[in-house]
Order: C-alpha cells, then sequence, then structure tokens
C-alpha cells in the first residue's frame, strides 16, 4: 500500500534525472554540432551540388594528400545556391561546386564570390570560365539527344527538329531540370525570344513526353516509352550503372554548329566571407589536374576542359563538338527563361 | 482579521506564464509567413497582378486544390469506412487489422512514388500522386475515426435501437454525428498535408504550390514570386482553417452513469464480416505490397554494399532528432492548450491558427525562412537544435489538436476537487490533468515524431553538414537513380517509422474513471 | 473548530441570479444540512464556500477569517476546507492511498507522517486493506467513502459535502450517513451538506437550512424546522403536510376537518398539518366523515388518502396511521385532526 506511495516518489526523482540528462545531452550537441565557425586553415566546408557517390572519392583523395579536413554538404545545385543567396554573407560555405554555371552565375551576381586567381582561371579555356573571374568550368557536359537505335531511323539533325512529325508523342523532355533551361536561356541569347518561344511552342505541339529528370528521360528510351529525348551526354552511363547492365541508347549529336550541341560546365567558385581562400583554391587546384580530370573522364564520364585530354570512350572529343560559343555566364538569366516557360506552359 | 489575496480568474500568474509560452509560439510559428510578406514586399504591383493572372497560376490553385479535395474525399470515405467496419465488426483481430491499416503511416510519399514508379514507369499524372497521397493520409483519418467510435457509449446504442432502429440506422443517426468533428479536424490536417506534400507531386509531374514553388527557388533563384505563391498558399490555407472551425459543432459531453463495458458490435452475421475483414486487408496489402516488394527487390539486388555503419549512423541521426522536435513540439503544445482551454482567448485561439498554417507551407519555404532568420547566429545555424525545432513548427498542427482534446477531456469535477484539497492550479496541472491527458498527448508525440523522420526538404536545408536522416540517404542515392543503394535506408526507415504507427494503431489502454467510462 | 458565516451574499451564473444575498451563519462543529428543490442554487451556495465559484457581493467567512468580499476572493486551494462534490471524482490514476495522500504535501508532512494518517483514515472508512485498489475498482459506496476520507486528511476547518449519498442505494444509504455523521462529529469538523432527500436531512443534521431560490427560508433544529415552520412552503419541504385553506375568529380556526362555520368577520388565511396528526376511525363521534380514495402502504406506517363528504374542500387529504391497518377503499371513515394549529395569515 505505501509502496505506491514511496513508488511514486521514485519514479517523479527518475523523472527529473532523465529530464536534466536529456537537456544535458542536448545542450552538448547543440554546442557540438552546430555548424563550423572555426577559422582554422585546416578545414574547409564545401557546399556541393554534385553528388556525394561521384564527387566524394576525389575529396578524399584530396583530404589525404593534403590534411584539409573537408565537411560537405550534399544538396541540389540550385537549392543550394538558393540557400548560399538567404544566407549571403553568413554563409559557413567556403567553397561551392555547382553542377551547372546557371546556379554559379546567380551567386556571383549576388556579389558573394571571391575572385579567383589567374592561375586558375587560365588553366581553362575561356569559354568555360566566367568573364569575371568569379568562378572557374570543372568538367564539361554535353547537351545531347538520346535515343534508341533500333527504332530512331531518322536522327534529327537540329534542335529544331524536335518539332517535327516523325518524332511525334515519341520523345522526351525535362523542363524543369536545370540543364534544360540553360539550353533555352542559350537559345534566347542567341536566336531573340520570340524565335525561342516559336520553337517551344513547336515542340509542345509534338506531343513530348514530359520527365522530372534526366535520368528518367534515358530509363524511358531503354523501356520503349519513348524513342528519344534532350538530355545531358552522361546519362546513358548513369543509368546503365544504376541497372547494372548495357544499354541499348545512345547519344546523338546534331549538325556541326547546331546550339543543340551547347556545353554546359560544373564548376567551382569561392565564396567572398571565407576565411580559407587559400584551402579553397588548393581544392580548385587539384580538381583541375590532369590526373584528377582523366579519372573524372573515367569514372562520371563527363568531359575534361583542360586541353588535350580524351573523351569518354565512344563519345567524340570536346574540340569535335561543333557547338556555338555560348556565353555560360549570361546563363544566370534564368528568371527571363523562367517566365518564357511558364508563359508556354512548361513550367 | 485577514485579508484574502485579491486574485482576479483571469490573471493568475499560470496564465500569464501561459501567455508568455504562447507569445512565443506566435513569434516562431509566424516566421515562415514574415518572411513570405518580406520578399513579396518588392514585387511591384504591376508585377504582382501580372503574375497572379497566368493562366499557369490559376492552374497551379486548381490542381493544388482538387488533387486535396480528391485526396481528403477517398481517404475520408476508406478511412472512415474501414474504421467502423473494424468498430463495428468486433473483430478479435482488430488489433492486426488496425495496424495494417495504418502502417501506410510509415512510408514517406516520395518512397511510395519511387516503388510504384519502379514496377510500372508510367505512372504518373494527376490521378497517380492522388493515389499514393490517399495511400499516406488515409490512416489519419482512420485513427481520429477508431478512436471517436471508442468513446461512445454503449447505452446510447442500446436506447436507438429499442426506440426502433436498425443496426444501420444507429450507426448514421447517432454514431456517425457524434464523430464529425474528430473526422473534420482531422481531414483538416489531410489537405494541409497535401498542400504542402513534395515528394509525390514533383515526381508525378503534377503542378502544385509545392512544385511551382520549388523550381521557381531552384530555377529563377528569385526568390519573389516563389514567395508571393507561398503567400497565396497561406491564404488560402487560412480560409480552409477558418471553414473548419465553422463546420465543428459544439460537442456535448453527454455524461451516462450506466456502466456499461461491453463492446457495441453492430455487424454480427458471419458473411459481411468476412467482406469487411478481406476488403480491409486487400486495401492494406495494395498499399503495402508494392513498396515491400520494390524495397525488398532492390536491396537484394545490392546485398553486399551495403554501408552498415551508414545505415547506423543515419538510424541514431533520424531517432535523434525527431524526438527533440516531436518533444520541442508538445512543450510548445502544452502550454498553448492549456492557454485556450483556460482562458478562451482569441489570441491564444490565434495562434493555433497560425500553427496550422505553418504546416501547410513546403519544407522548402519553413527551410529557406529558417536560414534566412538564422543564418546570422552561427552556434544556432544549422545545429541539430535548429533542426528540431523546424520540425516542431511544421508539425505542431498534428499534435495541438490530440494535446488540447486529450486536455479538455479531464473532468472539470477532478480540477475542482483538487484545489478544494489545496493545490496550485499549476500543481493541479502536474498532477492530475497531464496524467489523465498524458495517453492523448502521447498520440501527438507519436504522430510529430513520425512526421518528423520523414522529412526531406527542411532537412536538407537545415541539417549539420555531415549529418545525414534515413530520408537525405534515401534521396542522395535517388537522385543518381541508385535506387539499390535506396533501398536499404527506405527500409530502415519503414520499419523505424513501423514502431510509433504501431503504438498510434493499438486500441488506447486509457484510464477509466470511476463510472467505467473512458477518458 | 470555526463556524462559518455567510453574509448577503449575491452570485450570478451568466446573466441569472442564483443566490440572492443569502445570510446563514453555520455554528463550529454542527452538521448542517442545506435541503431545498433542484434548482434553488444550493450546489452554487456550496461552491462559492469553496470558493469555486466567484460571489457578485457579499462576505463568507470561516471563523474570524474572511475569506469572500464582494468579487475579492481566497482562491479555493488556500482555504483548507474539504469538499466531497455529488461524483465522488476520485483520480482514476491514482490508487486509494494515493488518492487520500493527494493533499498532504511534502512541505508538512513526512514520509512516515502520511503513511500513518493515510492508514488511519482508510481505518476510519472501513476500508484498510483496500489501499492499492484503483477507483475504478471500486463500488459507489466504497467511492464516496474514500472521497470523505481524502477530504478528511487534512482535517479541514470545514467539510462540504454537495449530495454525496444520491447515488447508493436505500440500505447502504442509511450505513453510510450514520458513519460519516458519526465521523464528521468525533473530529469536531464543521460540515455543511447538501441535498434535496428530506428523510436524509432530518436524519443526520444537528440543524437544517430549508433553501428556496437562492434564500434561507428557515434555519433551525430538525425538530424546529419540522414542527414548528415558518411558512407553508417550509412545511412542505419537510415532510408531507396538508395546506389547506382555513379561516379565523379571535382563539377559534375553522378548516375542512373541523365542524362548524365560520363567522364573517373571521380572518382568511393557511394552515398547515402533517398527516400524522390526523386520526382515522371509525368511530362516528371521532372527527368529520370522508371515504378512502387511496391507500399507500410502506409497511411500518400507511398513507390513506380521503376524501371529505360534508365539505366544500376538494383539494388531496391524508393521514398517516400505523402500518396495522384494516382500511380498504371506498370505505367510510372518521377523520380527526390532533395537533398544533399552525396558521399562516394571508399577505
Amino acid at each position: 500500500m505505501m509502496s505506491r506511495l514511496e513508488r511514486q516518489t521514485v519514479q517523479s526523482k527518475r523523472f527529473s534525472t532523465l529530464l536534466i540528462a536529456t537537456l544535458a545531452v542536448g545542450a552538448s550537441l547543440l554546442a557540438g554540432c552546430s555548424g563550423d565557425s572555426s577559422t582554422e586553415a585546416s578545414e574547409l566546408t564545401i557546399y556541393s551540388g554534385r553528388s556525394e557517390t561521384f564527387i566524394a572519392p576525389f575529396l578524399a583523395e584530396f583530404e589525404a594528400e593534403s590534411g584539409i579536413k573537408l565537411n560537405v554538404r550534399y544538396g541540389d545545385s540550385a537549392e543550394l545556391a538558393a540557400q548560399i543567396l538567404e544566407e549571403g554573407e553568413n554563409s559557413p560555405a567556403d567553397l561551392f561546386l555547382s553542377q551547372d554555371a546557371g546556379a554559379l552565375g546567380a551567386v556571383a551576381e549576388a556579389g558573394l564570390l571571391l575572385d579567383l586567381p589567374q592561375s586558375i582561371m587560365a588553366s581553362v579555356p575561356a569559354r568555360f570560365t566566367s568573364a569575371d573571374s568569379k568562378w572557374v568550368g570543372i568538367t564539361g557536359r554535353a547537351r545531347v539527344f538520346a535515343y534508341s537505335p533500333d527504332r530512331v531511323s531518322q536522327l534529327p539533325t537540329s534542335y529544331l527538329d524536335m518539332s517535327d512529325p516523325i518524332y511525334k508523342g515519341r520523345f522526351g523532355i525535362a523542363p524543369t531540370n536545370s540543364s534544360f533551361q540553360a539550353f533555352v536561356t542559350a537559345l534566347r541569347l542567341a536566336e531573340g525570344e520570340s524565335a525561342t518561344e516559336t520553337w517551344l511552342r513547336s515542340i509542345i505541339a509534338n506531343q513530348p513526353k514530359y520527365y522530372e529528370k534526366n535520368s528518367m528521360i534515358v530509363e524511358a528510351i531503354e523501356n520503349g516509352e519513348i524513342d528519344l529525348g534532350l538530355v545531358n551526354h552522361y546519362y546513358i552511363f548513369e543509368v546503365a550503372k544504376a541497372l547494372g547492365r548495357e544499354i541499348s541508347v545512345k547519344d546523338g549529336f546534331f549538325a556541326d554548329g547546331d546550339l543543340g550541341n551547347m556545353i554546359n560546365v560544373s564548376g567551382a567558385a569561392i565564396l567572398a566571407s571565407s576565411k580559407r581562400g587559400d584551402a579553397a583554391t588548393r581544392l580548385i587546384e587539384y580538381l583541375l589536374r590532369t590526373s584528377t580530370q582523366e579519372r573524372f573522364v573515367a569514372e562520371t564520364k563527363e568531359y575534361s576542359l583542360l586541353e588535350g585530354i580524351a573523351a569518354p570512350t565512344g563519345l567524340p572529343a570536346l574540340s569535335e563538338i561543333a557547338a556555338p560559343s555560348v556565353d555560360l555566364n549570361a546563363l544566370r538569366d534564368l528568371k527571363a527563361t523562367q517566365e518564357l516557360l511558364i508563359k508556354v506552359g512548361l513550367l | 482579521m485577514e485579508r484574502p489575496n485579491p486574485t482576479e480568474q483571469k490573471r493568475t500568474r499560470a496564465h500569464l506564464g501561459g501567455f508568455t509560452l504562447t507569445a512565443l509560439l506566435l513569434a516562431l510559428a509566424s516566421i515562415p509567413s514574415l518572411y513570405l510578406i518580406l520578399r513579396v514586399r518588392s514585387i511591384s504591383s504591376d508585377e504582382l497582378v501580372a503574375i497572379l493572372a497566368r493562366p499557369k497560376t490559376v492552374e497551379i490553385i486548381l490542381n493544388t486544390f482538387t488533387l486535396a479535395i480528391v485526396v481528403a474525399t477517398l481517404s475520408v470515405v476508406i478511412g472512415t469506412l474501414f474504421a467502423s467496419l473494424i468498430f463495428s465488426s468486433n473483430f478479435r483481430s482488430r488489433g492486426i487489422l488496425l495496424a495494417l491499416s495504418a502502417l501506410p503511416l510509415a512510408i514517406p510519399s516520395y518512397v511510395f512514388t519511387y516503388c510504384w514508379i519502379a514496377i510500372w514507369p508510367s505512372f504518373r499524372g494527376f490521378w497517380a500522386a492522388a493515389l499514393v497521397l490517399t495511400f499516406s493520409t488515409m490512416p489519419y483519418i482512420l485513427l481520429a475515426a477508431f478512436a471517436a467510435l471508442r468513446r461512445i457509449d454503449k447505452v446510447q446504442v442500446d436506447v436507438a435501437r429499442s426506440l426502433g432502429c436498425n443496426r444501420f440506422q444507429v450507426f448514421t443517426r447517432v454514431i456517425l454525428p457524434q464523430i464529425r468533428n474528430s473526422i473534420a479536424a482531422s481531414t483538416l490536417l489531410v489537405i494541409l498535408y497535401v498542400f504542402s506534400d513534395f515528394g509525390a507531386v514533383s515526381l508525378l509531374g503534377v503542378d502544385t504550390f509545392t512544385r511551382a514553388i520549388q523550381n521557381l527557388y531552384r530555377a529563377s533563384f528569385d526568390r519573389q514570386s516563389a514567395a508571393l505563391l507561398g503567400l497565396i498558399l497561406v491564404l488560402f490555407a487560412a480560409i480552409l482553417i477558418f471553414a473548419e472551425e465553422r463546420m465543428q459543432r459544439r460537442t456535448i459531453n453527454a455524461r451516462s452513469t450506466a456502466r456499461i463495458k461491453e463492446e457495441i458490435a453492430l455487424i454480427t452475421k458471419k458473411a459481411p464480416k468476412a467482406l469487411a475483414f478481406a476488403a480491409i486487408i486487400a486495401y492494406s496489402l495494395l498499399a503495402l505490397a508494392v513498396p515491400a516488394y520494390v524495397l525488398i527487390t532492390r536491396m537484394a539486388g545490392n546485398f553486399q554494399g551495403i554501408d552498415l555503419a551508414s545505415l547506423a549512423t543515419a538510424t541514431f541521426n533520424t531517432v535523434l532528432v525527431a524526438t527533440l522536435g516531436a518533444t520541442i513540439a508538445i512543450l510548445f503544445a502544452l502550454p498553448l492548450a492549456w492557454t485556450i482551454i483556460s482562458t478562451r482567448s482569441r489570441f491564444a485561439l490565434a495562434t493555433e491558427k497560425v500553427v496550422l498554417i505553418t504546416h501547410a507551407l513546403p519544407g522548402v519555404v519553413l527551410g529557406l525562412s529558417l536560414v534566412a532568420f538564422s543564418s546570422r547566429i552561427p552556434w544556432l545555424y544549422q545545429s541539430i537544435a535548429l533542426l528540431a525545432f523546424a520540425y516542431a513548427l511544421l508539425f505542431l498542427a498534428k499534435g495541438v489538436g490530440a494535446t488540447r482534446t486529450s486536455i479538455e477531456r479531464v473532468p472539470h469535477g477532478l480540477k475542482e476537487v483538487a484545489t478544494t484539497l489545496g493545490v496550485s492550479p499549476l500543481e493541479t496541472m502536474r498532477r492530475v490533468t497531464i496524467p489523465l491527458a498524458a495517453p492523448g498527448i502521447g498520440v501527438g508525440f507519436l504522430l510529430i515524431l513520425l512526421t518528423a523522420m520523414k522529412e526531406l526538404p527542411a532537412t536538407l536545408m537545415l541539417r549539420p553538414t555531415g549529418f545525414d536522416t534515413l530520408a537525405i540517404e534515401i534521396w542522395s542515392a535517388a537522385s543518381i537513380n541508385r535506387f539499390n543503394e535506396a533501398a536499404p535506408y527506405a527500409l530502415l526507415l519503414i520499419l523505424i517509422a513501423a514502431i510509433p504507427t504501431f503504438i498510434l494503431s493499438r486500441p488506447d489502454r486509457q484510464f477509466q474513471d470511476e463510472g467505467g467510462r473512458q477518458l | 473548530m470555526t463556524s462559518l458565516e455567510v453574509n448577503a451574499l449575491t452570485v450570478h451564473l451568466g446573466t441569472r441570479k442564483v443566490l440572492d444575498e443569502l445570510s446563514i451563519t453555520i455554528a463550529a462543529g454542527t452538521f448542517t444540512a442545506i435541503l431545498g428543490p433542484s434548482g434553488c442554487g444550493k450546489t452554487t451556495l456550496l461552491r462559492a464556500i469553496a470558493g469555486l465559484v466567484p460571489p457578485t457581493s457579499g462576505t463568507i467567512r470561516f471563523g474570524k477569517q474572511l475569506v469572500s468580499v464582494s468579487s475579492l476572493v481566497l482562491p479555493p486551494h488556500k482555504r483548507r476546507i474539504g469538499y466531497v462534490p455529488q461524483e465522488a471524482a476520485l483520480f482514476p490514476h491514482l490508487s486509494v492511498a494515493e488518492n487520500v495522500a493527494f493533499a498532504l504535501d511534502k512541505e508538512h508532512y513526512t514520509k512516515d507522517r502520511r503513511r500513518v494518517i493515510v492508514s488511519e483514515m482508510l481505518e476510519l472508512i472501513g476500508l484498510s486493506h483496500f489501499g492499492d485498489r484503483m477507483p475504478g475498482e471500486l463500488s459507489g459506496g466504497q467511492q464516496t467513502r474514500v472521497a470523505l476520507a481524502r477530504a478528511l486528511a487534512i482535517e479541514p476547518k470545514i467539510v462540504l459535502l454537495d449530495e454525496p449519498f444520491s447515488a447508493l442505494d436505500a440500505a447502504l444509504r442509511n450505513e453510510l450517513r450514520e458513519e460519516v455523521s458519526t465521523l464528521l462529529k468525533k473530529r469536531e469538523t464543521t460540515a455543511l451538506m447538501v441535498t434535496h432527500d428530506r428523510e436524509e436531512a432530518l436524519v443526520t443534521a444537528d440543524m437544517i437550512a430549508l433553501m428556496r431560490e437562492g434564500r434561507i427560508v428557515q434555519h433551525g433544529t430538525p425538530s424546529e424546522v419540522y414542527f414548528a415552520p415558518t411558512t407553508p412552503y417550509a412545511a412542505v419541504s419537510t415532510g408531507d403536510a396538508l395546506v389547506l385553506p382555513a379561516k379565523r375568529a379571535g382563539e377559534s380556526v375553522f378548516h375542512p376537518l373541523t365542524s362548524g362555520v365560520s363567522p364573517e368577520s373571521s380572518e382568511s388565511g393557511t394552515i398547515v398539518i402533517r398527516p400524522e396528526e390526523i386520526s382515522v376511525s371509525h368511530d362516528p363521534h371521532s372527527g368529520q366523515r370522508a371515504i378512502v380514495t387511496k391507500i399507500e402502504y410502506y409497511g411500518h406506517d400507511a398513507v390513506v388518502e380521503f376524501g371529505l363528504i360534508e365539505s366544500a374542500y376538494l383539494g388531496t387529504l391524508k393521514a398517516r396511521i400505523s402500518g396495522n391497518t384494516e382500511f380498504h377503499l371506498g370505505q367510510s371513515i372518521y377523520v380527526e385532526h390532533h395537533g398544533p394549529i399552525r396558521w399562516f395569515a394571508n399577505t
């Protein structure tokens, strides 16, 4: 009878102890796990739009070699850019690795990037860098059309051919994807607003299938849902790897000089608010080293931007892809592109 | 002669404390909405009108609403039906049936979607999204309806039958009207959730607010149009919340003195019982079989590659931060509920509504708003505390209702007796109200915990660098199409989330007061 | 021992005035029953004394301590009174022992002292081995007893009981009534019990206060209140009563049970007589002639309803006689009043 009363007091004592313990744990976690705020040169915070699976091995190599500890935050390039813009000068990031130039441009435009040293800017052809030394391209991504050789007899020669009735209902695009939007931006800058709008409306009339991601387009081609689609060149490798087998989908390039062959880049930039510019520079230098670049080509199947490095197997060399020159810096002007896409109903 | 202490009912110290905490909650819960307003400020009125008048905007609004209505209707119909069937048929295996039908709660909508796409590549579009979201949300209605059904006194059924109602009429005329309020409240939560869901709609290509907002943030880096859409969403959510409040009939606490402890059994014949049983099992299998099959086969396809250390860390992280978040949420929900109940002040009721609105916002909006407000505070930014707090803000709505009603249900007489026994109001809360309301509060806690474990967009933005939850791992693998690698994480997440789900589905062991009534 | 003084207490519930300048003084150590019909405000009076409902005006004093002056009130948890509500209201999540010990706070009572008090209380109410049971396991009578023990554990100055026995069957009720009043007497507690059951009030209480529409109509010992009601209403409240129209001329009172005609100059009024004051016999010389219209048999006594043959009075008339009766329906009888004339002038 009395044991119940005693039990109650013991229980409430235990509860208080548990509460205090929880608060203590919470407080220590709070203190210990907050964002990195030290200024030691032996650490670097990276916001990476490049996926962990692909970039982590490279970063690990750099870490081992340099002794600089890397804190990497993985995410989507565009979302990370939005986060950096929101963080502004308070951003804990030192380095931003982006999958596309538009994101880099947007952050540059907001004045948040540091000027990169000339040595870095010079190691890559100028058309793959930012004009104001704010960011540098690391790897190249060619826009191609992926297709099924069995089912497509007449290959398109120009992006304009996507409105050809021969492909009606049998091709795919990913309008929400940044690489597609980069292409549309390039088109706007090259051909003007109305021509771009006309093209967009013409392909919409040709009943494309819409996908969220480029990889989904390639998969759809593989399983026969569509016959071709506008993607980046490395997705056929990515999908093959994911499926664990060879796939029948191939990359095709448009005619020489066609804008459809546009080359986009993944790049790197250093945040102006960073106190570890030296360490960040070292990382970029590492990424642009020949051996690293060759690794990129071998492992992720991207193009190296350095002169003289071979293309991924089965693909033409970068210099051979007769792509028109596109001012990648201007690709940040996505707002107007977005409005156009919204206007025609793609977004 | 002693002078008594002058105290007026509404201004005891305890009330002041409650008000302060409520005010704090109001301030914090308003952060996302304030953020949106700040961003929108810089849009000129011409641009504003232009954006609003776009056919795409109208399409987005229509899509979102239609999807919400379709999902809500399906969930309500199926959820109420199943709850009623399980309740009326008095199955011995009732616990299993409830657990099975509630289990889809443990599966995030993006996992559902990935799995369905995996077996059916052309799975896309509005109805696909409706299907997935119905799977995800039906358990909320089911559990709420079932809990409400359990509170009905059998004596009413007996009286109704003696007055000439057949079993069906008893159900429609006596039972259903009494559970209406519970269903309405959980339907509101379902609709707000559909507003905020991103996983399913983005992968299936349905243009709702969240998808549009996400795309605007990602592509244009112009956060103004996105913010405007966000505000429209807030507006619609607010309208819905007010509408639901209107709909709530005042529940009359019918206190009967009957001590009937029997269960209510309306369906007793074998054939209908078997049919009901079969229908419930079939639906549950449909919902669960696809994810189970896909995930298990995918995982089997990559068995050697499973990184146990990473799995363990991710699991620990998920449980840690979700539990912290749910705790913070309840710590806020309690003073809010108490203030509402004891003062009915409009201020407190308004706070509750703001909390509900926050629930309707996409995780990306909440994430960015917290980034904006906290990136200036280095020790707070990207800390576990901040992430837990974000979860609390996002999902408080799920717990606030359960907390409030469970506290309300503690009989007033008990609290009065306690004060006459010399116990101050605050102590009464601690010794009488909270212990008795604990099961109901526990439900709220578990709901928040469950939802926090599955959260993705805000986690991406606010988590400490290197701190990955199971949801993040799934996303990382899936974003590069490595579904085999994603599968173990997805399975583990579902297993972990199944624990609170299972607890939620148990017919509650609650206190019975002296009249045999369940509290 | 503490007295209870209520002075001109007015209480509104919403806009309705429930207590209307009610005044009553309860002597220390007495057991007072507040008797009245439903809706007369008795529970509200109790709750105002307990501090659970704020008065509009008036004062309440416990002994010399002022606890309520107009709307300034000492909060209920500071009043040190015992309150036993109608439905016992035991805390369902606490055991019987924990319930009883609820008010014994750690500050003023050591663990040992608490244990002793609980065991004493349980013995007092005859539930010594019930300490570990939960309220849900107890019968109604047991719950009432525990509620009483809980209220008495802190040795309150005043105990308030709100129809504590209403939910119990007759035999249990009697037993419990006695136990409770003995218990309270032993501890010299001032007790106030609200009831609508006349018998209960008459049997258990030292003093009875009759209440009507928010006011006290009469306050006195049971026999005072029963035999000398101050108004016809008071008479009816405490027992069966015949309220008959009457006329008075000088010392003589004329009413339906008397023979003789009242003179013109008589004063009109009402008299109240009790059914047990009427004799029934076959003897034609003992009273008025009447016919038996109904007999209610109670075992130990019987109530005979009759109609007077030679009177214009048409109301129900009853006589209470010993149960050992040989009268039957339709029989001719003779009825006579033997008892005090309680005269009330018409106002």
